[in-house]
């Protein structure tokens, strides 16, 4: 899977979409989207995120599952949550 | 290999990390017992005469609760979602580590080279280390280096569970963890040495 980039490699600020094509009749729409603020997140974040909805939200399940401890994945939440917080004052 | 001794608390769960961390604390306690060794301080352990039953078991017991308390005191002002299952485990199985120092009193040989040394050392008033026995200064100084190991083995475990416990990064943050293991180490001392005396 090509890894979708957020942030300009000259200058690393956000990326914006300018351009969305339809895959079927092929029309263009052109235009400045901000990205979702998941979609900021880097693809071991998004995992996690999915995860965590995937299993109703309970650490403690995905902390069993993936053979890590509780303290552990919480800290991973907390993190996601400090990145998407910086990501949305910026 | 390095997570298992270095930092069990990144993979392990809790109830696991706690049966272990009981488990090691009663056998070490008992070592202590059978090998005549005092664990009196978060810090120290000595090898002592006719130890009794209770007496190692009353120190893990205090070394632990001064721990714990102070190092959640500690993880609760840096995060309020630090669990004191997770502080009190940290505390078990970091002590894990001076559990294997009582072998090293087999035949009560580290009591002995101990009390060759005091007695060198109190028998004048410039002590002549050249008369002890080359095998007790040998013994003496691998016992020292395996120890010094052990220490850093056992803060290294504390530091990294406490990492984990806390989510702790901040340089902040590490600079109150050791200040505050070397006021539990006061403090462990000072709280044993009431015990004993009163």
């Amino acid at each position: 899977m090509k890894k979708l980039p957020v942030f300009c490699p000259s200058c690393e600020s956000n990326l914006l979409v300018s351009e969305l094509s339809c895959s079927s009749c092929d029309t263009v729409i052109s235009g400045k989207f901000d990205l979702p603020q998941i979609l900021q997140l880097s693809a071991e974040d998004q995992e996690f995120v999915l995860q965590f909805v995937l299993n109703s939200g309970s650490l403690k399940k995905m902390a069993i599952q993936m053979n890590i401890s509780y303290p552990t994945m919480r800290n991973k939440l907390d993190d996601i949550i400090t990145s998407l917080q910086a990501n949305s004052n910026s | 290999m390095k997570t298992v001794l270095f930092n069990p608390f990144k993979k392990y769960q809790e109830n696991y990390l706690f049966i272990l961390g009981l488990a090691a604390t009663l056998l070490g306690s008992y070592l202590g017992y059978f090998f005549n060794v005092r664990y009196d301080g978060v810090l120290d352990v000595h090898f002592a005469n006719n130890t009794t039953s209770w007496q190692p078991a009353l120190d893990n017991l205090s070394n632990i609760a001064v721990l714990t308390i102070l190092l959640l005191a500690l993880g609760m002002y840096m995060n309020r979602k630090t669990r004191f299952i997770d502080i009190l485990n940290i505390t078990l199985i970091s002590r894990i580590p001076f559990y294997l120092i009582p072998f090293f009193n087999v035949g009560g040989t580290m009591e002995r080279i101990n009390s060759e040394f005091l007695n060198t050392l109190l028998s004048e008033q410039i002590p002549d280390f050249s008369t002890l026995p080359l095998n007790s200064v040998l013994t003496l100084g691998i016992f020292a280096l395996i120890s010094l190991l052990f220490i850093i083995w056992s803060i290294s475990l504390l530091f990294n569970g406490f990492k984990i416990a806390t989510n702790a990064k901040s340089t902040v943050h590490i600079i109150l963890f050791f200040s505050s293991i070397i006021i539990a180490e006061i403090l462990s001392k000072l709280f044993l040495n009431t015990l004993t005396n009163s």
